[in-house]
């Protein structure tokens, strides 16, 4: 059962993955970003990664996607985008090929792989981020911060000195 | 479910998402291929540590995504800031470096 | 014939030294004070003349002076040092080049006084006497050839003097182009000389010629050596095939041509083969090969001068004519006989040359003998000089010019030659029809200058002093200087070998006798040119093509340029437009094409769009990380 849930979800991860890619409007190609992230949510359900399947859903499809949208929105995109050359198509599509051929064989060879009993909830995570990376979370709340500014500056409408 | 399945879906991810940033050229989108990328990256960081049974996985899952929320933030306000001059987001309408 | 006392002597330096200091003073100090320059040039001529004359006494016989200035260069086995020497032959050159150069610069004073480059004028007479003392002093072939081409690059300066006249530097070119061609052939024959003797020093070359215990052995290449040596002679000495500059060299002032082309640069091809008498005995084929070139020579030249109305072309021919009597004389292995030749004709040359300036100076610039005449009354001093340089170069006992052809002629009677017995009479006596021509034509000239009623605009004056005083020295000169030829034969013996070549001092009645020749052809030109003066033309439109043959030079000079000259110029113009411009220009320029191209072709990587890099990164990506699993 818990398998055949496992496929399911995982084609609607690459399908969705496509869709970001293909579709024409930004628009759509947003909302298929946001059905990514919660697929991309339940395969952390499925590794027992409870805090980090919230967190993807409340932070990025709730926060990053919402202010992804708002700028769609804002600049009224539409979508009037040429299609890329087959010539490029057909060099992006050729590496793509190449890393993925080059990546089967070391993934092959960790077949099978099975995991242990880690547990990925609130406490412990709180844990090893209170003692181990503290540092790197005092960072992280610096980054926050100088984010937060420097978009304020950059999308500042820029004052005329006569009324 | 045998984990080699997640690194494998976790690859496809990374790729599509790289076609993504290579072909199209709407900047928005180009970004949102980018969060693909990342989260390819973010699921083969939880299942590994799944596999060695250590937190510090997921702890820098953690961190992968404040660092795309803080992106986002400046990467959008970059692109306001951009359209505002060329009204335009497509990368190709700006080729000033070239040569 | 190897003196055995060579002695140390600085002063030959100083010989040389005094014209090319004179030459630099002439013209820095005569750009400033423009009467100077001639002064101080004479002066540095007539220095160098008084140390040749203290030399020359102190020279006994079979002594050598030699002054090494330093050892110029040393390959292995061959060396070259900078050495002057100082023998009988050196002796006997020295002393005309400075006599007869400081009274041509003196006279020059006079000539030149209006010029307003005299300066130039001075340094550059100056400098053509240090290169010819150069030249005759030099004590080894590559000394000698610098003074060689030192005259040539003079000759040239001085011919083009008046370079503003395009002609006139034509004909300077022309001049310097033509030496060049044989100069070719000298340096040819340095080469061989170096390459199979080991040596260009005279003396050691001479010690190792004659060492040979075979000599048979060496004569292939001695022939060879002398073949080539003789090619300079032609282009230097004016001889055929290369003396079709002498004429275009009367384009340079007067003073020029007496110098240069009369008294000393011509002459020079006759010293080279006298300095390399060894040489030229051993070689046979190559001597009759000299007789030969240097007969027809003389006759041509003479025939062309019959039909020249300038004057100084008549005296050109007369003086490229001349040099093949030289040839004649050096080319039958008398040596000292050319050299006699050599002095002689230095001297009545010179004057009859200084004459013609006088002439042409008094006739304000008029050359063409048609609009002289009468002028005998009018510059008599000019007159007599003229007409006693006449008759010595025709050839009346007893001056000078009669005794040294006389001696041409005997030694060329006496010719052992082999390869010459068959034809030893035609030459004999084509030397001979020279010679009547040549006081045929010598006489015409004075007749038409001098004699009669003055045909011209101008008023015809004597010329100065400092201008007639020379005419009367040289005149002299060419009087009495025959009756030296014993003395010299004498003292040049230590030098050259006598090769059966004696002076024989006559009785004044024999000689007269046997200036016939000289007096047949005054006699005709001058019955033809004061009583019959209608003849020559009439006789000119008799053999209408012959007379207009000879008047144009047999039109050599448009042989040469149709055979040799424009198909240079043609191969010239096709390397420049199919080679130069096409193949060189399309490499230089193809390079810099190939660069751009590819600079453009590696620019069009850089196309300013981010999706460009980043298409080359993540392929750049995949390529490494596949070496790396390759790997």
């Amino acid at each position: 059962m818990t398998e055949l849930l496992w496929y399911i979800t995982a084609a609607l991860a690459i399908g969705s993955g496509l869709g970001v890619v293909m579709l024409r409007m930004p628009l759509y190609s947003a909302l298929s970003l946001v059905l990514h992230l919660f697929t991309m949510a339940a395969m952390f359900a499925f590794l027992d990664a409870h805090f980090l399947a919230t967190t993807q859903i409340i932070v990025y499809a709730g926060a990053i996607m919402v202010l992804v949208i708002f700028v769609i929105m804002l600049l009224s995109l539409e979508g009037t985008e040429k299609r890329p050359s087959i010539f490029l198509i057909g060099i992006a599509g050729a590496a793509a090929f190449g890393l993925l051929y080059m990546m089967a064989p070391a993934i092959r060879r960790t077949f099978p792989m099975t995991g242990g009993s880690l547990q990925g909830d609130v406490g412990t995570i709180g844990k090893s981020l209170y003692t181990d990376y503290i540092f790197s979370f005092e960072i992280a709340s610096l980054l926050i911060m100088v984010a937060i500014v420097g978009a304020v500056v950059l999308a500042k409408r820029i004052k005329k000195n006569a009324t | 479910m045998p984990l080699s399945n997640y690194i494998l879906l976790s690859a496809v991810m990374f790729s599509i998402g790289a076609v993504g940033v290579m072909l199209r050229r709407n900047t928005i989108v180009v970004f949102m291929c980018i969060e693909i990328m990342l989260n390819a990256v973010n699921l083969s960081f939880v299942t590994f540590s799944k596999l060695h049974n250590d937190i510090s996985g997921q702890v820098g899952v953690f961190f992968v995504m404040v660092v795309a929320a803080a992106e986002a933030a400046v990467g959008l306000a970059i692109m306001i800031s951009v359209f505002r001059s060329i009204l335009s987001v497509e990368t190709t309408d700006s080729s000033e470096l070239k040569l | 014939m190897i003196s055995e006392l060579v002695v140390f002597e600085p002063k030959l330096a100083h010989i040389v030294l005094s014209p090319l200091i004179g030459s630099i003073l002439a013209f820095l100090i005569g750009k400033k004070f423009k009467a100077m320059a001639g002064w101080i040039a004479s002066a540095a001529a007539l220095i160098a003349f008084a140390i040749t004359v203290g030399l020359f006494q102190k020279l006994s016989h079979g002594s050598i002076f030699e002054y090494k200035l330093f050892q110029w260069m040393s390959v292995g086995d061959f060396a070259v040092d900078f050495t002057f020497r100082f023998d009988a032959l050196t002796a006997v050159m020295c002393l005309v080049i400075t006599g007869v150069g400081s009274l041509i610069h003196l006279y020059s004073i006079s000539y030149m006084s209006e010029d307003e480059s005299k300066h130039r004028f001075f340094s550059y007479l100056n400098l053509f006497l240090f290169s010819m003392l150069l030249l005759v002093l030099g004590g080894n072939l590559l000394i000698l050839f610098i003074g060689w081409e030192g005259v040539g690059l003079c000759s040239y300066l001085l011919i083009g003097f008046w370079f503003k006249n395009l002609s006139y530097a034509a004909a300077g070119k022309k001049a310097f182009v033509v030496n060049r061609i044989g100069d070719a052939g000298f340096l040819l024959a340095i080469f061989l000389i170096s390459q199979y003797f080991g040596t260009i020093d005279f003396i050691a070359l001479e010690t190792k010629i004659q060492g040979f215990t075979d000599p048979t052995l060496i004569v292939p290449i001695l022939t060879t050596i002398a073949f080539c040596l003789f090619i300079g002679a032609t282009g230097k000495s004016a001889q055929i095939p290369l003396f079709v500059w002498l004429p275009d060299a009367m384009a340079g002032p007067t003073p020029v041509s007496a110098l240069i082309h009369a008294a000393t640069m011509v002459t020079a091809g006759v010293y080279m083969m006298a300095r390399c008498s060894f040489i030229f005995d051993l070689a046979p084929y190559a001597m009759s090969v000299v007789v030969i070139i240097a007969a027809l020579t003389a006759f041509v030249a003479g025939t062309i001068a019959i039909a020249q109305n300038d004057i100084k072309k008549v005296l050109a021919y007369s003086t490229v004519s001349q040099l093949g009597f030289m040839f004649l004389a050096a080319g039958s292995g008398a040596y000292w006989v050319a050299i006699f030749h050599v002095i002689t004709h230095a001297f009545f040359k010179a004057c009859l040359f200084l004459g013609a300036g006088s002439v042409i100076h008094g006739c304000h610039h008029e050359q063409d003998m048609r609009h002289m005449g009468g002028l005998a009354k009018k510059m008599p001093i000019t007159f007599l000089t003229y007409l006693v340089s006449t008759l010595a170069i025709a050839g009346v006992a007893p001056l000078s010019g009669y005794w040294s052809k006389h001696a041409i002629l005997a030694a060329l009677e006496q010719n052992p030659n082999p390869y010459l017995a068959s034809m030893l009479n035609i030459i004999v006596i084509m030397a001979s029809i020279t010679a009547v021509i040549t006081a045929f034509y010598m006489t015409r000239s004075v007749a038409m200058t001098f004699l009669g009623e003055y045909k011209g605009h101008a008023h015809p004056h004597e010329s100065p002093l400092l201008m007639t005083l020379p005419l009367v020295v040289l005149a002299g000169l060419a009087s009495v200087a025959g009756y030296y030829g014993g003395d010299l034969a004498h003292f040049l013996e230590s030098v050259l070998p006598v090769n059966g070549a004696h002076f024989h001092l006559e009785d004044i009645k024999s000689a007269l006798l046997h200036s016939w020749p000289a007096f047949l052809g005054m006699g005709v030109a001058l019955i033809v040119y004061t009583q019959l003066k209608e003849l020559p033309n009439k006789i000119f439109n008799m053999f209408r093509p012959i007379g207009k043959l000879l008047q144009n030079k047999y039109y050599l000079d448009e042989i040469y340029g149709f055979v040799i000259v424009r198909p240079l110029e043609g191969m010239a113009n096709l390397l420049w437009t199919k080679v130069d411009q096409s193949v060189v220009d399309g490499a230089v320029n193809g390079t810099a094409a190939i660069v751009d191209m590819s600079g453009e072709a590696v620019r069009s990587f850089q196309t300013g769009q981010v999706r460009t890099y980043m298409v080359f990164m993540f392929v750049g990506m995949v390529v490494i990380f596949g070496l790396y699993l390759a790997l």
